[in-house]
This record gives structure tokens, C-alpha cells and sequence, in this order.
């Protein structure tokens, strides 16, 4: 697809060229205009945006985990949550027990979760598919489990708290500096992964994904590149679980179950597999869109629907109800993710208008 | 064209504006409630009670002639929903004060409340928000979080008093056997040291605790398990439906037990639905009295309740009233705090601290006297205790089957636990 963008007698004549990030020159200064622009936005919006840039930030780290094992691999799982949560308390842990400063202490819970990860990947080494998803359903309760008991790690019943995030003595507070932190660690993730793809073991997982036989025939090991898709995708969870803990300051194991676990594969899904990009995409629409659910109820409230059909305070069934639609709805008609439509729409405007 | 959508856009401004002026005469405050969400049978009276408490002040002269603008939010119990929410209210026009609802929401703002100081009037009674300072040691600090009650945690010191004194009055010997039970979740989980560590102070042989989950369900293992154990009081820490799952189960198992509720375990609408297996089973109230006993403050609960019943005859259970004391403790502060320097948060805060053994104005003997300092968030450590009794059928309407008796909540004591300084916090 993105090739098809690509100028006429625009050739490569080497593999560096070939495998360089952006493809082209107008959609790398895109990328560098948009990180400008997120960089500039806690000048112009208030915290309640500026909260809702955040999420999407922190889950969509935690979901382009989820894309290198669901997209780029071809594995499932649906224990993602758990995985953010214990990067969570694990820097939660770190910076208010061991008085690990916060700007350590996110990274090395990132490096923890991908070693638990990495244990609970092992059975990705021999199951495929649906018995695969049973495996990681069971990650999800034995580390809910574990949260619950370990009083000494998550706090028990009293949640843990976190130390904000602070560098040279200077203490990030509030969303409008919070954001900054989030903002870098989307950068760096994303182009991380974004590299990953082009090095041998990023083509190695794709291997993996559409054909498993005629990679291992070429000489990739399938446990291996199987178990280190698990171990990055909970790396990636357990940056975005920490990045949680610093801003609201309260880790709690409250709203982390298993519909958290698919809230994530949602994103993936509707962002697009296999996308990067459409990743990030994707975890904006589903944390917008319960949003704008509301503002819609809200402006629906004491209107004239709602009188007619004297919906009062069902008004939120029906915006529960309407969220699911919407995403049925989108599935039917955009099963290739918000990436494919993004593509469709460069096209479009790409051959204006000698389009059909 | 640009001239037209300049000046479109400053007549919007001006607008918006001007609408922003008028928002600022009246007090804002927040209200997140559940009527659709995972605790939503107990969050509608509760919620529904905060809502007509208000409208109700707003009819009768507001705070001080201010009006207030509440805004009732149903977040559905899901925590992202609330983070929004809360950073709606404190974006721009920052509110002077939230009611907020359960485990879910109090406890993933815990952090933001202290940064932005917007007193929290919780309906999660957890012990670890009781300590503003973190003296205690057990939690950090939480000084912007309130709640009107005995925390859970006492409300189970207190059953556990009641039942070492039962077991004396029963004349039975030898030490009674208490049980925790419940789900392995922040909220039954809350009061479980605490109380476990007062049982065996009181002479209970503590068994170890029997888990089960938070959602209705097949529990008739726990039940023989219960049995077989011999327990003799067991504390359900679950919510109501899944606690009726519970207590149908034992009473097919046979087994012979006093079931110990919490406070949103156990209610009218929870026994209606146990029908006669929710006989006997005693559980905390927050008020020392349900909806139409005798007490002076009484006749205001029901004012209050006709806003979204005119009629006068919906049966409100206890949460219900418990609400409109919440929602009344938070007047007065909004009141205090307009006259002492304006409704910021860090005023209303201080309101709360202003009067001992504070009742509401015209809620005489409906809301225990609490008293709030800036070391000590337990408001009350009166907890009564009631019993439920069902005598027949409960299909029908509860309004009917409240009035024929049918379902009837006994008084069985009002236990008064002292204000120990190694209870704080837990």
C-alpha cells in the first residue's frame, strides 16, 4: 500500500535506502510536525484534554505491545492488563519501597514485566491459537490472584502508591507537565518497534506469523521468536503500566480484569494489525469514543428525545448499547483497521482526481 | 466570509463567556454515581439520594442563596470513565467539591484529589481513608478524602463486639468460631486484618477464610465447607448479590451459622430477593434509624424524597438515607466554607472540621453526630446494628411487602467503639 505513494523515479539504490523508516521525505516531516504539535498542545488545551492525550499515550504503548504479538506475530493474548498492572505495582514498588527514582524506575518495570512475560510466553513455545488464548486467560487470574495476596508487592486491599516523577529535582506534577514524560516515551516506543520491523528479527517474527512451517524450514526458531514476542509485548505493557502509576500517583487492582484485557485487543484490532501507526490510532478511538458517547448523552439529556422516549437515566444504557454498535459496526465495514482507511485516504488525495 | 466567521466566533466567545460568569455565582460541585455499572443496586438510592438532596437545597434557598450546580455523572463503576470525568470538573472552572461512589473511583483519585485539594465525600468507607496525615503508617496520606459512617473496618469491630456478647447471652461455652468471607478484591478484603486481629482480642478461634467471587453463583462447596468447619459467625464482605447466593446455598446446606453482613450487603431489597434465607442475618446501618422510624430528622428524608417521588410513597432503602445525610454533611461545609473566605476546596476541607459531634440541621436523630479532625477522618464510630427479619413470601412489590411487614429490619444494638488511636487507618 504505502509503496504505491511512492513518486515516480524515486528508486532505491540500496538497502539502507530501502529499509529507512519513513518512506518518504513529506511523511517524515508529518511524524516530526505531529510530535511538534503534541509538544505544543499543554499550551493550548485544558487538563481535561490534556488527560485524555495522556491515556491514549500510556495505553498505546502498552497496545503496540500487544500489536508485535498479535499483528507482527501472530500470538494471542488476553491477559495484556494483568501485564500492565504489574508494571504498575512493580514501579509503584520501586519508587515508594525501594526509593528507586521514578525516571529509573520505568524502564526497570518494563525490563521485570518482560521477564514475566517471558515466563508466561513459555507455553506460546507449544500451543497455537485458541488453546494459547486459554493459556494467557490464565496469566490474567494467576497474576490478579497474586496481586491480591502479595500485600508485602501490591499493598492488598490498600493500594499502593507511587512517588511522582521528578529529574534533577525537578517534580513533573500535573497533566500539562505529565504529559511531556508520556510524549517521550511514545517516541521512543514507537520508533523502537518501527525499527525492530526492519532488523532481522522483526522480519523474523512476521516469519512467524504467515507461514510457521516455511520459517523454521528457512532456520528461525519458532520457541524463540514465539517466547521474545511475549516477553516485548509485556515489556512494552509494563512501560505503559508504570507510566499509569507515576501519574495517578495510586496503584488500586480495581477495573483490571479481563474486559481490561480486551478493551487492549480492541485497539489493536481497530487500529489495524500489523500497523504501527494504525496502533496508536486505534487506542485514540477507543478511548475517545466513550468520551464523545458522553458529550452526546450529555447534549441528549432533557432534549426532546429524551423526553419522548423518557429515557432519564437509561440515557447511559443506551450509550453503552451504542458504543458496542459502533464497533461492530466498524469491524463490519473496516476490517482492515483505521491504518488500511488512513492509506485509503492518502491515496485518494495522492491522485486527486484521478481517483476512482 | 472571514469577516462573518470572526465575528461569529467573538459573538460565541462573549457568549460563552457570559455563560461562564453565571456558572461562577453557583457553587460547583461534582457527583459521580452508578446506576448502570457493576454496584449499581445499591448506587441508584444512593446516588438517586445525593441528587434530590441537592435539588431539594437548591428549592430551599440553596447554600447561603447561592445556588448549587450539581452535576450528577453516571460513570458506570469503570475507572477511565471517572479519570475523565474528574479532569472534566477540574479542567477549567475547577468544582469546590465531588460526592463520589465506591472502591472503583475513590481510590484511582485518591492521588489527584490531594494534588488539586477538591474534598472527596466518599461512599467507600475503606479504613485507609480515614488517615489524612498517614500517621498511621498503613496507606499514604489521604486529606481530601471524606465519608460520612463507621468505615468498614469498624463497622466490623463493631458486629465482632456484638457477637462475643451474643455468644455469652446464649450461655454457650468454649470460643465461638469466626470466619471471613469473600472475594480476594480490595473491597472484601478492606476490613479482613482488622477484623480477623479483633476476633482473636476477643477470644474467637479465627478460621482461615473461605473465597468467594464478587459476582452471584454456585457457592454450595463454600457452604459445606462452612459447615464442616463449625464456624459459628461468618462475615460476608461481598456485595448483596452475591452474598444471596451465598446465604440460599447455606440455607439448603443446613448449616448453622450467624451470618455478619457489611453495609452494602445487606439491605431490604437484598433480603426481598433472599426471601426467608436472609432471616436473621444481622448487618451494620449508618444511621441509627431505616426509612420511616421514629426520629425527629425523618420527616425531612421524606421532603427530600419526594422531589423524584411526588408521590410519597416509594419505600427508600437504607442507602437512600444514608445518601441524603452525605449529601447533607456536604451542605453545611459549602455553607461554612462560603462564609469563611469562599468555596475553594482547601475551605470546604476545613469546614469539615469546624463542629464536634456534628448533626445536620433538621436530620436530628437520622444522622449520627460525626465529628472530623485534621488528624482523624472517622467521622462515626457509632455503628447500629440490625437484623433482618422475613416472615413469609417476598414476591410483590417491596413498597407492599415493607408495609405489611413481611420484611422487617430489627434493631438488635447500637455498638459505641472507642476512638483508639492504633485503629486509625486500617
Amino acid at each position: 500500500m504505502a509503496s504505491s505513494l511512492i513518486p515516480a523515479g524515486d528508486f532505491r539504490t540500496s538497502y539502507a535506502v530501502d529499509t529507512t523508516i519513513f518512506p518518504t521525505v513529506t511523511s517524515r516531516n508529518f511524524a516530526i510536525a505531529g510530535v511538534v504539535l503534541c509538544a505544543l498542545a499543554p499550551f493550548a488545551l485544558n487538563d481535561y484534554w490534556m488527560s485524555m492525550l495522556i491515556a491514549i499515550g500510556i495505553y498505546g504503548i502498552a497496545a503496540l505491545g500487544l500489536n508485535v504479538l498479535l499483528g507482527f506475530t501472530g500470538q494471542i493474548s488476553i491477559g495484556h492488563a494483568a501485564f500492565f498492572l504489574f508494571g504498575a505495582f512493580t514501579s509503584a514498588y520501586l519508587s515508594s519501597k525501594m526509593g528507586v527514582p521514578a525516571f529509573f524506575a520505568i524502564p526497570l518495570s518494563g525490563l521485570v514485566t518482560a521477564l514475566v512475560g517471558l515466563i508466561f510466553g513459555l507455553p506460546a513455545a507449544r500451543l497455537k491459537g485458541l488453546y494459547l488464548a486459554i493459556a494467557t486467560l490464565a496469566a490474567q487470574y494467576i497474576l490478579l490472584d497474586f496481586f491480591a495476596r502479595a500485600e508485602w508487592f501490591s499493598g492488598g486491599s490498600v493500594p499502593a502508591s507511587a512517588e511522582p516523577f521528578s529529574i534533577f529535582g525537578y517534580t513533573f506534577t500535573g497533566d500539562h507537565q505529565y504529559f511531556y514524560v508520556v510524549l517521550a516515551y511514545v517516541v521512543v516506543s514507537f520508533l523502537l518497534v518501527t525499527n525492530m520491523m526492519r532488523t532481522r528479527d522483526g522480519r523474523a517474527l512476521i516469519a512467524v506469523r504467515d507461514h510457521y512451517l516455511s520459517a523454521e524450514i528457512m532456520g528461525i526458531n519458532l520457541t524463540y521468536y514465539r517466547t521474545l514476542s511475549f516477553g516485548i509485548a509485556a515489556f512494552f505493557a509494563g512501560i505503559g503500566g508504570a507510566l499509569y502509576a507515576h501519574y495517578q500517583l495510586v496503584v488500586s487492582y480495581e477495573g483490571f480484569g479481563i474486559e481490561r484485557s480486551v478493551l487492549f485487543l480492541a485497539m489493536v484490532i481497530i487500529g489495524g494489525l500489523g500497523s504501527v501507526m494504525g496502533t496508536l490510532m486505534g487506542t485514540a478511538f477507543v478511548v475517545l469514543l466513550p468520551e464523545a458517547m458522553e458529550w452526546l448523552s450529555a447534549a441528549l439529556r432533557g432534549g426532546v428525545i429524551d423526553q419522548t422516549l423518557g429515557l432519564k437515566n437509561n440515557i447511559t444504557f443506551v450509550r453503552e448499547i451504542a458504543i458496542g454498535v459502533i464497533i461492530i459496526a466498524f469491524l463490519v465495514f473496516e476490517p482492515d483497521g483505521l491504518a488500511h482507511r488512513w492509506h485509503q485516504i492518502k491515496a485518494y488525495w495522492k491522485f486527486y482526481p484521478f481517483s476512482h | 466570509m472571514k469577516i462573518t466567521t470572526l465575528l461569529g466566533s467573538a459573538a460565541l466567545a462573549l457568549v460563552l463567556g457570559a455563560s461562564g460568569a453565571f456558572a461562577q455565582s453557583a457553587i460547583r460541585i461534582g457527583h459521580l454515581a452508578d446506576y448502570s455499572g457493576g454496584t449499581s443496586d445499591v448506587g441508584t438510592p444512593y446516588g438517586q439520594a445525593v441528587a434530590d438532596t441537592f435539588a431539594w437545597i437548591n428549592k430551599n434557598g440553596g447554600i447561603n442563596g447561592t445556588k448549587v450546580d450539581i452535576e450528577t455523572v453516571d460513570y458506570g463503576y469503570q475507572v477511565p470513565r471517572a479519570i475523565a470525568q474528574y479532569k472534566k470538573w477540574t479542567g477549567s472552572d475547577k468544582v469546590a467539591a465531588i460526592m463520589g461512589w465506591g472502591t472503583a473511583d475513590t481510590e484511582a483519585l485518591t492521588g489527584f484529589v490531594a494534588q488539586d485539594k477538591i474534598p472527596f465525600l466518599s461512599a467507600s468507607y475503606a479504613g485507609q481513608l480515614t488517615d489524612p496525615t498517614g500517621a498511621a503508617g498503613k496507606a499514604k496520606a489521604a486529606p481530601y478524602n471524606f465519608f460520612y459512617g463507621p468505615s468498614y473496618s469498624d463497622a466490623l469491630r463493631a458486629e465482632l463486639t456484638w457477637a462475643a456478647e451474643d455468644w455469652k447471652a446464649k450461655g454457650k461455652s468454649g470460643a465461638p468460631k469466626f470466619v471471613h468471607m469473600g472475594a480476594n478484591h480490595p473491597y472484601p478484603n478492606a476490613p479482613k486484618a482488622a477484623g480477623e486481629a479483633l476476633a482473636k482480642e476477643l477470644g474467637f478461634e479465627v478460621l482461615p477464610p473461605l473465597v468467594f467471587a464478587l459476582t452471584p453463583g454456585d457457592y454450595s462447596a463454600q457452604c459445606l465447607s462452612l459447615k464442616s468447619s463449625g464456624a459459628n459467625y461468618a462475615y460476608l464482605g461481598n456485595t448483596a448479590a452475591s452474598n444471596i447466593s451465598v446465604i440460599k446455598a447455606c440455607k439448603t446446606a443446613g448449616v448453622d451459622v450467624q451470618f455478619l453482613g457489611n453495609v452494602w450487603g445487606m439491605d431490604e431489597n437484598a433480603a426481598k430477593a433472599a426471601g426467608d434465607s436472609a432471616d436473621g442475618v444481622v448487618f451494620p446501618l449508618r444511621t441509627p434509624v431505616a426509612w420511616g422510624g421514629s426520629a425527629p430528622g425523618m420527616k425531612m428524608v421524606q421532603e427530600i424524597s419526594k422531589i423524584s417521588d411526588p408521590s410519597g410513597n416509594v419505600y427508600r432503602p437504607v442507602h437512600y438515607i444514608a445518601g441524603v445525610c452525605s449529601a447533607m454533611y456536604m451542605k453545611e461545609a459549602l455553607e461554612w466554607a462560603a462564609k469563611n473566605g469562599g468555596v475553594s476546596g482547601e475551605n470546604v476541607k476545613k469546614a469539615f472540621y469546624q463542629k464536634k459531634d456534628w448533626v445536620p440541621a433538621g436530620l436530628e436523630g437520622v444522622c449520627n453526630p460525626s465529628t472530623w479532625t485534621d488528624k482523624d477522618h472517622r467521622g462515626t464510630l457509632t455503628v447500629d446494628l440490625y437484623r433482618s427479619k422475613v416472615s413469609g413470601a417476598t414476591d410483590g412489590d417491596l413498597n407492599d411487602l415493607m408495609k405489611k411487614g413481611t420484611i422487617k429490619l430489627e434493631k438488635v444494638k447500637t455498638i459505641q467503639l472507642p476512638r483508639k488511636a492504633e485503629w486509625l487507618g486500617w
